[in-house]
């Protein structure tokens, strides 16, 4: 094994978490730790780095990389690869991630693997397929890889390096898109980060009269509030701001209902941290079991009425 | 104006997945399928267009063996104009770059202005396929894409980014775009569009004729799948068992001990 690249990434000025998971994540393939760091400025974060597991950084900093731009990214993380005579690049699989990654593997004709969770030596890469039903190990045939990490998945490294930087020429003339603004997410009509209750409906509830019918009364009898998963909200059956996962909110209520939810990982990330979860699928192998507490392998619309009845008598 | 898109025929989301003899890849035998979902709103981001300009031309390209007709089919049904169809069992067992350079000879041939995709397959979920083949092509990309409107004569797109925040980039034509699902509300083909899209012509290839013989396939592939299986199982919930009824007791008996009733 050669040297691994590890792209990270500064997000609101330092850098993020998810490239210190980088740097574990590197460690369990083995081989020499190198780095990029790109931004605008950011010369005291790559020093940093260096020393927190960076190794050596090579740093592209230029007002050009303030705000991500996907040719100025893909042009800087090659030529930090050359510099660094890297096998492997790490990227995590973040918005911007995801979208120069690929665009650098066909770039340098190498193999890409996305959003893996977990590695070992080899290499090889385990990522989940099928919306979380299944897991696969891929593995390259051979030469240069790219590979994405998926953010949370790894401890990040909080150990210390011997490090240094070095500053990237990188040629960013002629970048094509053109980054406008950042729009941050608007006020939420509906704050579910407040809710000590949740009852959240899914793909599996079928039809959009069937939450106020539903869900909407179960979450009524416990004094909660509703939520959704992210189909629901993109057939329109529900807006945006009931929308609980990764694109939507994060919610840490005490107790998480999830009817007729199968829990694809961007899902499953927005509630995972409820005290307690309580899944109702009629899918004994629905991923959502794994995360919660009390599972039901049934249909929910035998079992929320029922369970709306039962909470409202002992209520009184 | 020109749009390719591209469509992937995936597994129904409800079907029954079992991993294949040599745990490589799932059983395809018996199992329905269906266009892959991110793929639809891309489809209907290109028929929107058609619909406000008649004189737009929507091309859709799918790779696969000869079940993919029918999503071919239904694509040309909700109005799309043509499509190409690499059926080969050549192409079997590429990876996404080797689908990237396969799709990438089509665009080559149809040479739009726009390529639509979906931001991701649901069986893959890789997002590898879309900034591989505009790298490929030679044109400008943005992923997670939530809004498109066109903008001095390229486009102006929103990203979506973690959180809810959107990321506002302008594009110069042609460029490609991988969309996200929710992008708009995809349309059901009429039954007078399923008739039409009967006389509408599927131009079928093979590799060797897009001059890509020995190029793409499993011997190809830069990145081999060495197994599939089921996620080990953690500790995972405890599952009620009993009638309905039972269940319901059981479960107000923990929100009761939870504190919340």
């Amino acid at each position: 094994m050669g040297s691994i690249l590890v792209v990270a990434e500064i997000q609101k000025g330092t850098i993020r978490e998810a490239s210190y998971e980088l740097v574990s994540f590197a460690k369990k393939l083995g081989g020499d730790v190198r780095s990029l760091v790109i931004g605008s400025g950011i010369a005291g974060e790559a020093e940093a780095f260096a020393k927190r597991g960076g190794g050596k950084v090579y740093v592209a900093d230029d007002p050009a990389l303030a705000n991500y731009n996907v040719d100025g990214w893909a042009r800087a993380i090659r030529a930090a690869a050359d510099a660094a005579g890297a096998d492997v690049v790490l990227i995590s699989n973040t918005p911007s991630g995801w979208d120069v990654a690929p665009r650098l593997a066909a770039a340098l004709d190498a193999a890409f693997v996305s959003d893996a969770f977990d590695a070992r030596p080899g290499p090889v890469f385990v990522r989940r397929i099928f919306n979380g039903k299944l897991d696969a190990e891929v593995a390259p045939a051979g030469g240069k890889a790219v590979v994405t990490v998926q953010p949370g998945a790894t401890a990040a490294f909080d150990g210390t390096s011997e490090g240094s930087t070095e500053k990237l020429a990188v040629d960013l003339s002629g970048l094509r898109a053109k980054f406008v603004e950042t729009k941050v997410a608007e006020a939420k009509g509906v704050d579910l980060t407040k809710a000590e209750i949740i009852v959240s409906g899914g793909r599996g509830v079928g039809a959009p009269e069937k939450f106020p019918e539903v869900i909407q009364p179960l979450a009524d009898a416990l004094g909660g509030a509703m939520g959704a998963s992210r189909p629901v909200v993109d057939a329109g059956w529900l807006p945006h701001e009931y929308q609980v996962g990764s694109s939507g909110q994060v919610v840490t209520p005490k107790l998480y209902i999830a009817c007729g939810i199968s829990g694809a990982i961007q899902h499953l990330v927005g509630m995972k941290g409820s005290n307690f979860i309580i899944a109702i699928n009629k899918d004994a192998d629905a991923p959502i079991f794994e995360v919660a507490q009390l599972g039901v392998v049934g249909d929910l619309f035998e079992i929320v009425p029922k369970l709306t009845a039962a909470v409202k008598t002992a209520k009184g | 104006m020109k749009i390719l898109v591209s469509l992937k025929q995936v597994p129904h989301q409800d079907a029954r997945l079992d991993v294949n003899a040599d745990g490589s890849w799932i059983k395809e035998d018996g199992i329905k399928f269906e266009i892959n979902s991110y793929d639809t709103f891309a489809l209907e981001e290109a028929l929107r267009a058609k619909d406000a300009d008649p004189a737009t031309e929507v091309v859709v390209a799918s790779i696969g063996p000869e079940r993919v007709t029918q999503a071919l089919r239904t694509a040309l049904g909700m109005g799309a104009d043509r499509a190409v169809h690499v059926k080969d069992a050549a192409v079997d067992g590429s990876d996404a770059l080797g689908i990237a350079k396969l799709l990438a000879a089509i665009a080559k041939e149809v040479g739009p202005d726009l390529v639509l995709m979906g931001l991701m397959s649901d069986d893959s979920n890789a997002s590898a396929v879309p900034p591989m083949l505009a790298e490929l092509m030679g044109i400008p990309h943005a992923t997670a894409v939530v809004k498109v409107e066109k903008k001095d004569g390229g486009v102006r797109v929103e990203r979506e980014l973690e959180g809810g925040a959107l990321e506002v980039v302008d594009l110069p034509q042609p460029c490609l775009l991988a969309v996200q699902t929710g992008l708009n509300q995809v349309r059901y083909a009429s039954l007078k569009g399923i008739m039409a899209a009967k006389k509408k012509p599927i131009d079928v290839k093979t590799a060797e004729a897009l001059g890509l013989g020995g190029k793409v396939g499993k011997a190809a592939a830069k990145v081999r799948i060495q197994k599939i299986y089921p996620p080990p199982k953690g500790e995972g919930a405890e599952i009620l068992s009993g009638s309905a009824d039972e269940v319901v007791t059981k479960l107000v008996g923990k929100i009761k001990e939870l504190g919340l009733l």
